[in-house]
């Protein structure tokens, strides 16, 4: 396995354009044109949740109204989470996925980007499964703005191997038919006599009568798949290399320094790009000059566009950029000045515009009658905060843009970059790097505009790379929620009756036009996580959508953290009123479906990772919680609470994860690392607030992240319940990680910490007795 | 200002308080040593001054002035035939898969064949303090720790720094 890097050359890349161009790219070239024949394959849900289908949404609203449609929506949106719908699988043309090159290996051109999570690695295996090559006889390449293959999506969602898997196996599966087809026509022997060998076919029976894949890849006069019949797809029982711990592809150019990441772009006659940034939340650039910075030593270009809030500044280093950028004059109307307190009483889950998703009987009426319990949950503003802060390489020379840029959407960047130069999309062509993480951070890259703006004004390349001061402020953040749960239990120790009241700022509704925000009704990122999926006859979950001053959006997991610790800290408060196991009680309430069946694997699986039942290490509590939606994760975390300092130590934290076929199982489990890792550090640590106008936060000194010396252990089963296809693996652990630690706190304690993060202040009322 | 870079020497015309993480960066092009913080908190810029562990990112040129300054492109050694020998520590950062997206993973593996030098057998304990000043946002600690302890057992007790 060889990774191709000539995309991040920019010189290479260049001249890697005008060959796609003439059209004399190899195999490519014998490639006729075809029409993209679309294979929709449409659920009722699936064709109202598509983008495209949003007329026919509003139609259906129009039909039923607007609370039906909502609700349908919300639905629809939490049967595709970490898996996709129908709607959203790539397109399985075996040219846009795969090309034969002239030594007859095979290249893989990939529009999902490698931030960490391994895809490169675990979409590569799931072509080499089905091409039935081995290992070393593919080439995996980035794909970028110029490929066929316009991935709208990006890279997010954890939707990455779920709407690549079926895709890309038929178009694999497609082109090894076609090529064998065209074998059996050389050879002289039938289909069924030969069968791959090294970088061609050969006859089974004698092996010295072969033939290369290029030479056939040159007669293959259509590239359309066959027919469903002759489309033979590998029996998912006979995988040798889908289900392994295959090496990742990208490891040894990280451990080496070899790896290029939009930070590390480079170009000959390149200058560095700082901007100016606003000093406040709401602030408009009214007024700017060069200032002390037009006299400076090392600035070249200085550019000035009140009109669009843009001052910045090339230079010919870095440090020369950000000082100059410093010292240009620019005044601000600052507008209101925020604070923290004015930001909480507006993301009360309250009054007008709550928009129900879930509701099954008449919970409002079982909790007007009995005994309801109440509890108030709350999480702060988070940062995503990957360690590469936003940075990109423009060059905009003759007309054409060209941008480097560690992004999650290359495609969206491209759509950014047409609109602030103005200037036609199909002029702009953008090529996504390594990313130094993404976490959501990067599926909006406007890094990518300013330095396509500098580099215009300048013409030469110039590279943007924020300091971690700008990226800390000026990206969007995690949005501050509220969650009000309601209860009620019968006489039998079962939930009768419950009610998830949920206020959020943005997520997705951050990013999409305002028609969509009509038939969605609910924002799908704000809300994952919030529905009540145990067998609760009484249940109604409503969110109210609340406008901040604040950019708020995708984050890791988006709602899922907090709103699943809001949902299973709950969860246990109803159990502890009965005196109930917290395991126990979730069995006992779990739908008799096949989605039920899947949560008792995993909590089962987990309970008994953990020994839960036994008891825990001497001065040690555990907790448990867990989440479904395609993925289903179910957690324990064991800790301690050193009741003098406040200060809570997680040891350990155990997870059981049933996220359909496994295509990569180490990978799997280092995901499931991660998201430990962040839910620990979102439980115990991270938070963000607003003072005066702006957010306090500046570097790491004000934004702690974990560090080793407060990692727990992990643990990790991978549980399979015989589902054939893959879901989603990137987001769907960190859901469980707060309330387990919260549910182990209250074990250890016997108080309750309702509002994130549990810092040393916050357990310290806990333990005295006090607090929400 | 005169440079050792990975035994390399250099002449440099760069003024003397710039800092020496953008000197390897972009005067040199050595891009594998990382830009995460600029305040010496993460640990993404962490290179060898004279075989000690330093921050790139708050080091001035001028204080490094005729230095030996290895980074992560010199980590590895490299026969008489051309084939590149990783150094223990990134061995076993590839065997134990630590990476995801790998842009803290140079500091952590300077931090981790300097400590090693000076402390060739940790406990786990020890390991834990040396390395709790790297920050790893993707959150790979599990891995790296049990890295860093292979990397130990690797070594033998031997030499393992630069």
């Amino acid at each position: 396995m060889t990774r191709e890097r000539d995309g991040y050359d920019p010189v290479e890349a260049r001249e890697a354009s005008a060959d796609g161009e003439s059209g004399d790219g190899g195999a490519e070239g014998a490639e006729p044109v075809r029409s993209t024949k679309r294979r929709w394959r449409l659920t009722r849900r699936g064709f109202l949740i598509g983008l495209g289908a949003a007329g026919a949404g509003l139609a259906v609203g129009a039909f039923f109204g607007r609370p039906v449609l909502n609700e349908i929506m919300a639905e629809s949106m939490a049967e595709a989470e970490h898996a996709g719908s129908s709607f959203m699988q790539l397109p399985d043309d075996p040219p846009l996925w795969l090309e034969v090159l002239e030594d007859s290996s095979i290249r893989l051109s990939l529009t999902k980007v490698e931030m960490g999570q391994g895809v490169h690695t675990s979409i590569a295996q799931i072509a080499v499964e089905e091409l039935g090559i081995s290992w070393d006889d593919l080439v995996v390449e980035q794909a970028d703005t110029s490929s066929r293959l316009v991935d709208g999506m990006g890279t997010g969602g954890s939707f990455s191997v779920a709407t690549s898997y079926g895709s890309l196996r038929r178009a694999a599966a497609g082109m090894r038919s076609l090529l064998q087809r065209e074998a059996a026509v050389v050879l002289e022997r039938p289909e069924a006599a030969l069968r791959v060998a090294g970088r061609g076919f050969a006859v089974a029976d004698s092996p010295e009568s072969k033939v290369d894949f290029y030479s056939l890849a040159g007669a293959v006069t259509s590239w359309d798949l066959p027919e469903e019949e002759t489309l033979q797809l590998k029996a998912t029982d006979e995988f040798t290399v889908v289900g392994q711990p295959v090496a990742r592809i990208d490891i040894p150019d990280k451990v080496t320094g070899q790896a290029v990441y939009g930070y590390d772009m480079r170009a000959p006659n390149m200058l560095y790009g700082a901007v100016a940034r606003p000093p406040t939340l709401e602030a408009k650039l009214v007024h700017a000059s060069a200032g002390e910075a037009a006299a400076m030593e090392g600035v070249e270009e200085i550019v000035i566009d009140v009109e669009n809030g843009f001052a910045g500044v090339a230079a010919n280093s870095r440090s020369a950029a950000w000082s100059a950028v410093k010292a240009m004059e620019t005044e601000w109307d600052e507008g209101h000045l925020w604070q923290q307190e004015e930001i909480e009483a507006l993301i009360e889950p309250a009054g007008e515009g709550g928009i129900t998703i879930q509701r099954e009987g008449n919970a409002a009426g079982v909790l007007r009658r009995e005994t309801a319990i109440t509890a108030t949950y709350r999480s702060p503003f988070a940062v995503q905060a990957p360690l590469e802060a936003p940075a990109a390489l423009a060059d905009v020379q003759d007309g054409q843009v060209t941008v480097w840029v560690s992004t999650q959407s290359h495609e969206r960047a491209k759509g950014l970059i047409a609109e602030a130069l103005g200037v036609e999309a199909d002029t702009v062509r953008v090529v996504p790097t390594y990313l130094g993480g993404g976490f959501g951070a990067k599926l909006d890259t406007g890094v990518a505009v300013e330095a396509a703006r500098l580099s215009r004004a300048a013409g030469v390349p110039v590279h943007v790379g924020w300091d971690r001061t700008e990226a800390m402020l000026h990206g969007y953040l995690r949005p501050p929620t509220k969650s009000v749960l309601s209860g009620a239990l019968d006489g039998n120790g079962r939930i009768a009756a419950m009610e998830h009241r949920q206020g959020s700022s943005d997520v997705a509704f951050s990013f999409m036009p305002a028609f969509m925000e009509m038939v969605m009704g609910a924002d799908f990122g704000a809300t994952v996580g919030a529905r009540i999926d145990y067998d609760v006859p009484n249940r109604t979950v409503t969110a109210w959508r609340k406008k901040l001053p604040v950019w708020t959006g995708w984050w890791r997991g988006l709602g899922l953290f907090a709103n699943t610790f809001a949902v299973e800290s709950f969860i246990d408060e109803l159990a502890a009123e009965v005196g109930a196991d917290p395991l126990q009680f979730r069995l006992d309430h779990l739908p008799d479906s096949p989605a039920g069946g899947r949560k008792r694997a995993v909590l089962e699986a987990v309970a008994e990772l953990s020994g839960w039942g036994t008891a825990p290490p001497a001065g040690r509590a555990r907790g448990i919680a867990c989440f479904g939606s395609n993925t289903v994760v179910a957690q324990v975390a064991e800790v301690s609470v050193d009741e003098g300092s406040g200060e809570i130590t997680v040891h350990r934290v155990d997870c059981a994860v049933d996220c359909g076929l496994v295509v990569n199982p180490d990978g799997a489990k280092a995901q499931i690392e991660g998201n430990v890792m962040w839910g620990v550090g979102s439980t115990l640590i991270e938070q963000a607030y607003v003072k005066d106008g702006r957010l306090e936060l500046n570097n790491f000194e004000s934004y702690p992240l974990l560090t080793m010396r407060d990692a727990p252990d992990v643990r990790s089963v991978l549980v399979d319940t015989g589902i054939k296809t893959p879901y989603g693996m990137g987001e769907p652990p960190i859901g469980p990680v707060g309330a387990a630690i919260g549910n182990a706190f209250t074990a250890a304690t016997g108080r309750r910490v309702r509002t994130l993060p549990m810092t040393p202040a916050r357990v310290l009322e806990a333990l005295a007795g006090g607090g929400p | 200002m005169e440079l050792t870079v990975n035994g390399k020497g250099y002449t440099l015309d760069v003024p003397g308080e710039e800092r020496l993480l953008w000197v390897l960066r972009d005067w040199l092009g050595l891009t594998g040593t990382k830009f995460g913080c600029g305040i010496g908190i993460c640990g993404a810029c962490t290179v060898h001054v004279n075989g000690a562990a330093v921050r790139s990112c708050l080091m001035p040129l001028a204080a490094v002035a005729g230095a030996d300054i290895r980074t992560i492109e010199g980590l590895a050694a490299t026969d008489d035939s051309g084939t590149i020998r990783l150094h223990p520590v990134q061995q076993a950062f590839v065997d134990h898969q630590v990476p995801q997206c790998g842009w803290c993973m140079s500091g952590q593996i300077m931090q981790a064949a300097s400590f090693l030098t000076q402390n060739p057998q940790p406990t786990e304990e020890e390991t834990v303090r040396a390395m709790s000043a790297n920050y790893c946002r993707c959150g790979c600690y599990v891995r790296i720790r049990q890295a860093v302890q292979q990397a130990a057992g690797m070594a033998g007790g031997e030499e393992v720094g630069t």
